[in-house]
């Protein structure tokens, strides 16, 4: 097996699971359930083929995949946070109206079902690295994704300064934490709320765009396939901390990577078996994780 | 006042519940001509393959034939399986035919309460005196894709291909549904050149075009040069990565060559529109009985390979003279293709817990004893 390929493989399927991941952890960290990142990646992979195509350019439609992710972001954050509907049942609905309404839109605006995959409509072109591309692994490896992989690295250590370095991430952290304390402290929390949701709509919409733009040119009713709810388990494994999130979704993808492979060669183990692996690794690393983390407090 | 409102949106849902359930079927003409109605499986029309596909067969019966024809949408074909049927068999339509698979079932059960209607069902068989069932040979026409897929893997001076002989086949799901498929594919590809890997996969998911590529990708990197995709809605996926590393997919259902011309080797068709039209026809001229079961293989053009526009030229001339070849031989009976279908379980064992040449042999050699 080529570990080379492999771990390239692990880079581009995490990349949209770190995208989400880091919505997940903003709401989890200002003390909201956000199951409806799920219908916000495939709102924005929607608004990217759209845009994309009706704008002529890529580029824009990742950039109105990110608006409306924000829209929908400021809808929810409306409904739980103004309006105080149920956070499951909200969820839920928006989930639904992404499915029913993105497969409603394509079928008015298009006269298409199934998938969207409209002429002339292009990916986001692959980026290489200078120098770096020239060194034989590393370069392989690194060098010529999605321009939304190196996105999604990029915003791993920015969600971590956000949360833990700015003012304004306290604040969110306050909220979460004590919402009563951080009242008391002169801190609005439903602005708060707000703001961590709407910040988690436009990474969400940035997610989907990358799975419909960025190594396809093409949208398909619920491609996102519960990448959302993959995502959402990853935060709270990972306790909502920003690196290891990341490291659950690389893990998750490393072993979707491998199963993969793994199907293509001659093992014991039964396909459903491989099929799971992904799934369970996760689980079992951060229950690792977590132990080895409790067993350092002393028990 | 509060009270009020809540009488009356429980009246406007009333009306709608009543509203939709019966604006669904719009009844059959009062004419003598014979009338047709096709019901709509999952996925809808618009899907570019199957529905698509179904209605092409039925508008050119409209416009040949003498009978009158009618689509039945549903939003919900699964779940209101049964009020569908018996909708269009007491709007007295002579032929009913659905395409929906599920309804196996409940069209088993409710058949017999319309002696006098004809129904018809698209890839399963219902045993009942007035339903009859539209089969497709899939394992012959992906015989000869695993065949034409066989001879190109190691075609010199191609760009698509390595000189390994390694191709592949990615499922949607493991079900005979599918690997009859992919069976038909490697009996092909083993039957030209008995030391061939093939590579199969099933991606667990119709409609994840993300993960048919990743999938893809996986295979080309184990040097699989031509990879047939039977997934739906993800083998987009293997199509746009055969596009990108410059390899040979194969479409499934419908033409699916104009998706990545030169990169589409060609498509397995399934003719539903041969099968629905020839159907009616049958049935209109009085010449269908209910009870039987009707085959569509290569013969009747029910399953097949494309014309390969985008291809035809770039590969060696010879080998579309191969496949046709053993089209006719599979026509003329004198090559047996195995419908998984028919095993028995502890038959298909032996090559699913195998899935190479070396497993098809065995099998063959318990299926010859």
């Amino acid at each position: 097996m080529d570990i080379v390929s492999l771990l390239d493989a692990t880079l581009r399927i995490s990349a949209p699971l770190i995208l989400v991941g880091m919505a997940g952890l903003l709401s989890y960290q200002v003390g909201l359930i956000n199951i409806a990142l799920e219908g916000m990646m495939l709102s924005g992979a929607f608004a990217a083929v759209v845009f994309g195509y009706e704008l002529g350019s890529t580029w824009l439609g990742v950039l109105m995949a990110i608006v409306v992710g924000a829209a929908l972001g400021a809808l929810f954050a409306l409904a739980v946070i103004t309006l105080r509907a149920n956070l499951i049942v909200a969820g839920l609905a928006l989930n639904f109206l992404a499915t029913g309404g993105t497969a409603y839109l394509m079928d008015i605006l298009y006269n298409q079902s199934g998938t969207l995959a409209p002429e002339g409509l292009r990916k986001l072109p692959a980026v290489t690295i200078p120098l770096l591309e020239d060194i034989p692994v590393l370069g392989e490896m690194l060098s010529g994704h999605s321009p939304l992989v190196y996105v999604s690295w990029v915003m791993v250590p920015l969600t971590s300064i956000f949360l833990y370095r700015m003012v304004v991430g306290g604040h969110i952290r306050a909220v979460g934490e004590h919402p009563e304390a951080a009242q008391t402290a002169g801190i609005s929390v439903q602005g708060m709320q707000y703001l961590a949701l709407i910040l988690g709509g436009m990474l969400c919409g940035l997610a989907g765009a990358h799975l419909s733009v960025g190594d396809l040119p093409l949208f398909r009713e619920r491609m996102t396939n519960d990448r959302g709810f993959i995502a959402l388990a990853a935060v709270y494994f990972a306790a909502a901390r920003p690196r290891l999130t990341a490291v659950a979704c690389l893990l998750f993808g490393f072993f979707e990577a491998l199963q993969f492979r793994l199907q293509l060669r001659d093992t014991a183990l039964p396909n459903e078996f491989l099929q799971m692996l992904p799934y369970l690794m996760v689980v079992i690393a951060l229950v690792v994780i977590s132990v080895r983390k409790e067993w350092r407090k002393g028990w | 006042m509060k009270h009020t409102i809540h009488k009356l949106l429980a009246a406007c849902l009333a009306v709608a519940l009543i509203a939709t359930g019966s604006a669904l079927v719009p009844s059959a003409q009062a004419q003598d001509d014979y009338s047709v109605a096709l019901i709509i499986a999952q996925g809808g029309l618009g899907d570019r393959s199957y529905n698509d596909s179904a209605f092409a067969g039925l508008t050119l019966a409209a416009a040949e034939l003498d009978v009158n024809v009618v689509p039945i949408e549903s939003s919900d074909p699964v779940g209101e399986a049964e009020q569908l049927l018996r909708t269009a068999a007491e709007s007295g339509f002579d032929l009913v035919i659905t395409l929906e698979f599920s309804h196996i079932e409940p069209l088993g059960r409710i058949a017999p309460d319309y002696p006098d209607t004809l129904f018809a069902i698209v890839n399963a068989i219902v045993e009942q005196p007035n339903v009859v069932s539209i089969m497709f040979d899939e394992h012959t026409g992906s015989y000869l894709a695993g065949a034409l897929s066989a001879l190109v893997t190691t075609a010199p001076d191609l760009d698509q291909v390595n000189p390994e002989a390694v191709i592949g086949a990615i499922g949607g799901v493991a079900s005979s549904g599918i690997d009859v498929f992919l069976y038909g594919y490697l009996q092909g590809a083993c039957d030209i050149n008995p030391d061939i890997q093939v590579l199969l996969a099933y991606a667990n998911d119709f409609g994840d075009p993300t993960k048919g590529r990743e999938m893809a990708l996986a295979m080309y990197e184990q040097n699989a040069d031509v990879v047939f995709q039977v997934a739906g809605g993800t083998g987009a996926g293997v199509i746009e990565a055969a596009k990108d590393e410059n390899f040979f997919a194969i479409g499934v259902d419908s033409d699916q060559d104009y998706l990545a011309p030169g990169n589409v080797l060609t498509s397995m068709l399934k003719r539903v529109d041969v099968a629905v039209y020839d159907t009616i026809e049958r049935a209109a001229s009085g010449e269908l009985e209910g009870g039987t079961v009707l085959q569509y293989g290569l013969e009747e053009d029910g399953v097949g390979l494309t014309e390969m526009t985008y291809t035809r030229h770039i590969i060696p001339s010879e080998f579309v003279d191969q496949v046709d070849e053993l089209r006719t031989q599979i026509e003329d009976g004198e090559l047996e293709v195995i419908d998984i279908r028919v095993l028995e379980a502890e038959q298909f064992a032996i090559v699913s817990e195998n899935p190479t040449c070396a497993g098809l042999e065995e099998l063959r050699a318990a299926l010859a004893e």
